[in-house]
């Protein structure tokens, strides 16, 4: 056991050494956080606007004025998710390299925009219209494009900054004004290489980046992430890192993220569009509340209870208490550290194998279709457990769920929670023998 | 005036001990200031701490938060695990009194 784990610390470690402090992941995890507050705005107004009877109480008419009304929300905010990591990406990026950050993330937006087609094709007889940005290039379809658009123009920015290749203003000039000037060589030269971008691809079957780049990059990537075994893999190695006491999702999420986002957003637009079936089970929701996320990572929330029913010891009991207030809102570091079950050999199999479980068993029943997939709707993480699940598929069933998961993950646990506290009991009773 | 700043992945678990700390704090009679935020708030947080404390779950971004943390002349320690678990504040609060002694 010993070896293994001396083992594994020398190359996992290194392993998340590298995914974060790589300068890129970094970034995209904090762009993604960027548009945090304003997602959740947007989340608010749907569940709103979805509350159940409330066709009773207004009518159909006026349940349809009040949507209009609060659709908004989620349109200025969720709907155009992708405009905030392209501005993000570019902030924090020229931050890095200590190049004026402001002008790197409205260059990293422009830079987008010029790759965006600015017409959509309408009705039947497949009219162009004019003048117009189509909403779906700024949310889940142009994620990628952005994220990529976002990193090349600030890299081409940055790099054309750093070379000096700027108009000096003379001293005494106002800081606002030489400012903008040094500016204005690296933001034309990288604008133009994105509209040779742009016309390159217009000549090509695609007509745009974005279809291309949607198609070929994202589709696939997406596919792979919303299967099973993908995602079974992405929590295994999640749970393996929290069992070395590194932070899981820090880590995985910042290569997955994007994938996750999308999905989620992808679900959110077709729920938004009334659509019967949503088009994907996993999402970040799926991730975060139902599965690795419920009741704090690993799922320990369940751990908890499950040690105030079988619990003899001091230490457990202790721990229980210490815990379980932190635990309703998803907090856990006190079980992972307290338990301990960083290191501990004891709880590896229950660890391990009980997100897997539940993970499986989840994708199960959504696929069936006897709970509804996540909405897409954003459930800040420190929502306790039953209404963050009934939040995130705008259904009861998606509550019972999570109460499901729940048992499930404390049936896997007893047995192991069982022998632990017998051994710390043992101890415990060895000491008090001593002393008297 | 001792001021200490924790990181963790959002804040929310070392704000569970940074309570503890202040207790420990109150009743040792020592003047200092407490707070925690999430690890990418850190860098720019720092700037106003006298001592930077990671979660351990994050210490793998020790080496990247060092290099502010030298510019600015601040140390960086990892919270020991079974203190972290237990929020025991005492604990943390005399290691960041030794570390600072130095």
């Amino acid at each position: 056991m010993n070896k293994i784990m001396k083992f594994l610390d020398r190359y996992l470690m290194p392993l998340a050494n590298k995914l974060n402090n790589n300068i890129y992941l970094t970034v995209l995890r904090d762009a993604f956080m960027l548009a945090f507050p304003l997602v959740i705005f947007g989340s608010i107004f749907v569940v709103i606007a979805n509350l159940p009877y409330l066709n009773v109480v207004l009518g159909e008419d006026g349940l349809n004025q009040l949507r209009t009304l609060l659709n908004v929300a989620p349109n200025a905010t969720m709907a155009i998710m992708t405009l905030f990591a392209v501005t993000g990406i570019g902030y924090y990026l020229s931050k890095h390299y200590k190049v004026e950050a402001i002008y790197g993330a409205v260059i990293s937006l422009s830079s987008f925009l010029i790759l965006t087609p600015f017409n959509v094709i309408v009705g039947e007889t497949a009219q162009t219209v004019g003048g117009v940005i189509p909403v779906e290039r700024l949310g889940a379809k142009g994620m990628f494009v952005g994220i990529i658009a976002g990193f090349i123009s600030t890299e081409i920015y940055r790099k054309i900054v750093q070379k000096k290749w700027v108009i000096k203003m003379p001293e005494g000039v106002p800081d606002a004004v030489s400012k903008s000037f040094s500016s204005l060589i690296p933001a034309v030269f990288t604008l133009t290489i994105f509209l040779v971008i742009r016309t390159a691809f217009y000549y090509t079957p695609w007509g745009n980046i974005h279809d291309f780049i949607y198609t070929s990059i994202q589709t696939p990537l997406m596919a792979l992430g919303d299967g099973l075994v993908a995602t079974l893999i992405a929590i295994f190695f999640i749970q393996l890192f929290w069992f070395f006491g590194l932070h899981g999702q820090i880590i995985v999420n910042s290569v997955l993220d994007p994938i996750w986002g999308a999905l989620s957003l992808e679900n959110f637009e077709a729920f938004q569009a009334g659509a019967e079936k949503l088009p994907h089970i996993v999402t970040k929701q799926f991730i975060d509340t139902f599965t690795v996320g419920m009741g704090g990572t690993g799922m320990t929330l369940a751990v908890i209870v499950a040690i105030f029913i079988v619990g003899k010891s001091r230490q457990l009991k202790e721990l229980g208490k210490l815990a379980a207030p932190a635990g309703i809102f998803n907090v856990n570091e006190p079980i992972i550290f307290g338990l301990p079950i960083v290191l501990n050999p004891l709880v590896i199999i229950p660890w391990m194998l009980a997100p897997m479980v539940v993970t499986a068993f989840t994708y199960f029943v959504m696929a069936i279709g006897l709970v509804p997939p996540p909405t897409g709707v954003i459930v800040p993480w420190t929502m306790p457990i039953f209404f963050s699940g009934m939040l995130a598929t705008n259904s009861l069933a998606g509550g019972i769920l999570q109460l499901v998961n729940f048992v499930i993950v404390m049936i896997i646990w007893l047995p192991f929670l069982i022998a632990i506290d017998k051994q710390y009991y043992d101890k415990e009773k060895k000491e008090e023998t001593a002393k008297n | 005036m001792m001021k200490i700043l924790l990181a963790c992945s959002s804040g929310m678990s070392t704000s569970l001990l940074v309570k503890k700390m202040k207790e420990a704090a109150e009743k040792k009679g020592i003047d200092c200031e407490i707070w925690a935020v999430s690890q990418d708030k850190a860098q720019e947080e720092m700037k106003k701490a006298d001592i930077l404390l990671l979660g351990p779950q994050m210490r793998f971004l020790k080496y990247k938060l060092e290099e502010t943390a030298k510019e600015i002349g601040i140390p960086v320690d990892v919270i020991e695990p079974i203190a972290y678990g237990r929020c025991d504040g005492e604990a943390v609060l005399d290691r960041v009194i030794e570390m600072l002694k130095k």
